[in-house]
């Protein structure tokens, strides 16, 4: 029972979706013709119809003036590029992409590190200590993101919050009423305490899954070779990896640049909009201020965006693709 | 190969820190709801609730409609699941089992499916499902949410479906299954925990959905739990222990969840086979 | 045997439906009482607007007059533009909303509210005129006014016996002495007074004849860098000093109510009802609770107040128009509008009703400053986005208490403030 739940948390993972273990190439199909396009039918006609209708409505709104009173009495008044010119000449919005490319690289590279790190430490453990820390890690990834965020808000509280408690008993007296949504800097750190507490899981139960397909026999003639733990890391483990950890770093990266409910939750984009990143922005301009326009504009930007930052990835996936079929 | 005694602490002890870290606020929110005011608004913490109320629970589910959320959220989540898990089963086949032209293409639409920002077209929608006099419905919140957890679940079970060796499948044809007995009775068992890992992410997302049930269905008896969470919380301020009492209600279903699912994941899953 | 019994239960529902009626009945009649029999009316009222006797009583009245059914829903703060916005674009919008005064003429303008200037005529005669002066956009009345309140004093009577304080301060100097006796003789906190206080803040900006917006060719500009505002600014600063509060929240992060409630606290400048959800979270604290006008420069004219208020407004998609009016004729009869200010601790819509304050401390020390000294916001279509949060004079307030010059925070956000005045509409 105890090792099932261990495994069982590894197991349910998904993994890693491109380039997870070696797949077999698709080889010639009997079936194909118009047999692929049937199955595919239900999904992309759902995806098309449900994620791409409102897609392009998004994108006509993004030409519109639309605030409360166009909404209300369902005008439509085109103003071209408008909005588009006044995002993209506003200082402000510049200053947002900035601050989300910082903020996913940040989160990003400490949710990897973290993750791998407590993933190998997974693999070197005991079975009674696997156990525990395995519970850990799937107690966290099943709490709910807005559950989650009201804990944060209650540990992290101004008064009677446990965080300020710990920190004035380990002797950071200053800390004992600290108001962590004061600044920017603590709004972030809290926010970024939180995503990584919630990411770290995925990718350490991923991670160690994927060193169990480890063959024993490499790390044997490792040894026998006389490397030591860092160099049996380096030529047997990394290598084994590497797909995996390549796939999740692109996956959290949509993620963190998507995410919305901790931000918005811990500080509303504030104080003084400096905790904004895209998402946020485009939800305090557009539906926060009633220029819905305008919101269409900057979320259709933020698309774009994160398209190019995932460009490159996009080119691997699919240049791996063809080399498959 | 005995490593010394510091060897072997080390490990175990980072471990345990990392275990109370990680498991910390799940406690604490669990331990909040249960502790009696006086024992949460304290100077200093009190760790373990010695005297456990209801009184916060009790607050908590006496909102408004609070039994109609929980069906709403249930039906809404569960529906658009199964749904997305059906239709993502016969487009994950195609692309792992098929080969055909525009399957690149394919795979690329769910990709960037999979990167759509829900939250920044709730008006987009809005204006759609309004349009077409669909407001305080629990259909579209469905269908929405179906599409939401879609193209995760096609490319992950997509995975799943590739890593069935051929062979198995072949085998089982010659033994003179169809192609769908083929499936169904050799490949279907495999798939289970992908199914389950898949499902449990799906209603995840699904189950924490805020922001467009927030300005589809203004109808109290239209919403579901998160909104319940979300007003309970401006409603109440400071009271913590009602506000960590519902983040408990709202968590538990998935708690329990991921509990159940994985330990079905593992009895479903015919190890040998798939490692091959 | 059946058929005959349910008969007779019929006719003596009818029979008693009548005597309910009583003097009442003319009025059903004339209303058109069978008119509007299967019909319901929907009421989105903010929490915390209504009362359960009040709501009671309109409700009984108003289904007995009307034959209609009313459905009260009552509305959280946050996120309501959002939720108003889109339910007026609607094709079945709620009929009657309660829509905060200050947020009135932005609603107005959208062309989602229907004109009310018959009602006005008919039951409006002698309503307050500065209450009613949020309804009114450029000389047509889009909505009713329903009442308002006013912020007061809220005091620790036991705190201020402690620093050896009697009575109660009649000018703001005098009052600032009591708070440093408070701060000197006790260990108590003299005055919650967070950053964000953005209400209080307008207060004082009346209080100094402050204008925080003004015209500029056509369009409205920030005034935020005119000296006067500095002057209120200053006064705030005052009051901030002698608090621990964060500077960079409003009253509302934490609840100051909650804070107050704790006992350690000498006063807070607050709503009367926040009173009551200090007794709520301590109710050993209720028999140390005063209240006070907040006082001015001297001790004729009480310190400037924001009336903060709600008016009704019928929606224009509505519709169920007529039925919408009847209402609003049944809950701002003088019966109904006094039950709300007896009961409810505000300050009704006409100044005859006000003796109806009686026995509420706290409303009849926020008549006063309502009556002479109130004003609001700048009343235009265009200042609803300036509260947008992160509203920018909540960001100036911190700024100039973090240590910035008036000249200083105010430019550092007068861009923005002028941006958001400069909106399309």
């Amino acid at each position: 029972m105890a090792v099932q739940l261990d495994e069982a948390a590894v197991r349910a993972t998904p993994p890693a979706p491109p380039d997870g273990p070696p797949s077999p190439a698709p080889r010639r199909s009997r079936g194909a013709g118009r047999l692929p396009w049937l199955l595919l039918a239900p999904a992309l006609g759902a995806t098309v119809l449900l994620l791409g209708w409102p897609m392009v409505k998004n994108g006509m709104l993004s030409f519109q003036n639309l605030n409360a009173r166009q909404l209300i009495l369902h005008l439509t008044e085109w103003t071209g590029f408008d909005n588009y010119g006044d995002a993209l000449g506003s200082e402000h919005f510049w200053r947002v992409t900035v601050r989300s490319v910082l903020f996913t690289t940040v989160n990003v590279v400490l949710i990897m590190l973290a993750g791998t790190l407590t993933g190998l430490l997974l693999a070197r453990l005991g079975r009674r200590m696997r156990l525990l820390l395995s519970v850990g890690l799937v107690l966290t990834w099943a709490m709910p993101i807005i559950a989650a965020t009201t804990v944060y808000q209650w540990l992290f509280a101004q008064r009677f919050g446990v965080v300020n408690w710990l920190l004035d008993h380990l002797g950071w007296h200053s800390m004992a009423d600290y108001n962590w949504t004061g600044s920017q800097f603590s709004t972030f750190f809290v926010v970024t305490v939180l995503i990584v507490w919630q990411s770290v899981p995925f990718v350490a139960l991923s991670l160690y899954a994927a060193t169990t397909t480890i063959p024993k026999e490499l790390y044997e003639a490792a040894a026998l070779d006389g490397a030591g733990a860092w160099k049996a890391f380096v030529s047997v483990t990394y290598p084994f990896i590497k797909p995996f950890l390549f796939a999740t770093t692109f996956l959290e990266v949509i993620w963190v640049f998507k995410a919305f409910p901790q931000i918005y939750a811990i500080g509303q984009g504030g104080p003084d909009r400096l905790t904004e990143t895209l998402p946020i922005y485009a939800f305090v301009e557009g539906i926060g201020n009633q220029h819905f326009g305008m919101g269409a504009a900057i979320s259709l930007l933020t698309i774009l965006i994160l398209l190019a930052l995932m460009s490159y990835y996009f080119r691997l996936v699919l240049r791996q693709e063809r080399d498959e079929s | 190969m005995k490593r010394s005694l510091l060897g072997r602490l080390w490990p175990n002890a980072t471990a345990l820190v990392l275990f109370v870290c990680f498991a910390f606020p799940v406690y604490w929110m669990f331990a909040t709801a249960f502790k009696p005011t006086g024992d949460i608004i304290t100077e200093d913490p009190v760790w373990f609730p010695t005297d456990v109320t209801l009184e916060h629970f009790g607050t908590a589910v006496r909102a408004d409609h609070f039994w109609t959320l929980v069906r709403n959220s249930l039906t809404v989540t569960l529906l658009a699941v199964g749904l997305s898990l059906l239709i993502a089963l016969f487009a994950a086949f195609a692309i792992a089992r098929t080969r055909f032209r525009g399957r690149r293409s394919v795979i690329l639409v769910f990709m960037i499916a999979q990167m759509a920002p829900w939250e920044v077209m709730v008006i987009a929608i809005y204006m759609l499902v309004r349009d077409a006099e669909m407001l305080n419905s629990l259909v579209p919140l469905t269908l929405f949410y179906m599409v939401m957890v879609l193209p995760l679940t096609v490319l992950t079970l997509r995975n799943y479906i590739a890593a069935v060796p051929r062979e198995l499948e072949e085998s089982a044809m010659v033994d003179g299954c169809s192609r769908t007995g083929a499936f169904v009775k050799v490949i279907f068992p495999l798939l289970a925990p992908g199914l389950m890992a898949t499902s449990l992410f799906g209603f995840i997302t699904a189950w924490n959905e805020f922001p467009m049930v927030l300005i589809l269905n203004k109808d109290a008896e239209a919403q579901t739990l998160p909104v319940w969470l979300y007003q309970f919380q401006t409603a109440f301020g400071d009271d913590w222990g009602a506000t960590m009492a519902a983040a408990s209600l709202f968590a538990l279903p998935i708690l329990v969840l991921f509990l159940f699912l994985q330990r079905k994941a593992v009895g479903g899953l015919t190890a040998g086979a798939v490692k091959g | 045997m059946k058929r005959g019994l349910k008969a007779a239960a019929g006719v003596a529902a009818l029979l008693m439906g009548a005597a309910a009626c009583g003097s009442g009945g003319d009025d059903g009649k004339t209303a058109g009482a069978d008119g509007f029999k299967g019909e319901t009316l929907t009421l989105w009222a903010m929490d915390g607007s209504t009362p359960p006797g009040w709501t009671k009583e309109v409700k009984r009245e108003f289904e007995q007059k009307t034959g209609a059914k009313l459905k009260l829903e009552v509305q959280q703060w946050n996120g309501i533009q959002q939720k108003i916005t889109t339910a007026l674009s609607e094709s079945d919008p709620p009929d009657v909303i309660e829509i905060g005064n200050t947020q009135t003429p932005a609603y107005a303008m959208t062309g989602g509210l229907a004109e009310l200037g018959d009602l006005k005529k008919e039951i409006g005669a002698d309503w307050n005129e500065s209450i009613n002066a949020s309804s009114v956009i450029e000389g047509k009345q889009y909505a009713v006014p329903w009442y308002v309140a006013s912020r007061v004093v809220v005091y620790n009577k036991e705190i201020w016996a402690e620093a050896g304080l009697k009575g109660t301060p009649k000018t703001r100097d005098a009052f600032f002495e009591a708070l440093g006796a408070i701060e000197k003789k006790t260990d108590a906190e003299p005055i919650y007074m967070p950053g964000q206080n953005w209400y209080f803040f307008d207060g004082l900006t009346l209080g100094q004849g402050a204008d925080l917006v003004k015209k500029k060719g056509d369009t409205w500009v920030s005034n935020l860098a005119d000296p006067k505002v500095g002057d209120a600014m200053e006064i705030y600063k005052k009051y901030a000093d002698f608090s621990d509060a964060p500077k960079d929240k409003d009253e509302a992060t934490p609840q100051q109510a909650e804070v107050f409630a704790k006992g350690k606290t000498g006063a807070m400048i607050g709503m009367g009802w926040e009173a009551a959800t200090a007794i709520e979270a301590n109710p050993e604290i209720e028999k140390h609770i005063g209240y006070f006008t907040i006082p001015g420069e001297t001790a004729e004219k009480p310190e400037g107040v924001f009336l903060g208020g709600s008016n009704l407004a019928v929606a224009a998609g509505s519709e169920k128009q007529e039925l919408a009016k009847e209402f609003l004729r049944i809950a701002l009869s003088d019966k109904h509008e006094g039950t709300l200010a007896e009961e409810g601790g505000v300050i009704p819509n006409k100044d005859a009703l006000q003796e109806r304050l009686e026995g509420n401390p706290a409303a009849q020390a926020a008549a006063p400053a309502a009556s002479t000294s109130g004003g609001t916001t700048p009343l235009i279509p265009e200042w609803a986005a300036v509260e947008n949060p992160p509203n920018p004079i909540k960001t100036y307030m911190t700024a100039y208490l973090k240590g910035a010059s008036h000249q200083e925070a105010a430019a550092q956000v007068e861009d923005e403030l002028n941006k958001r005045l400069a909106q399309k509409q």
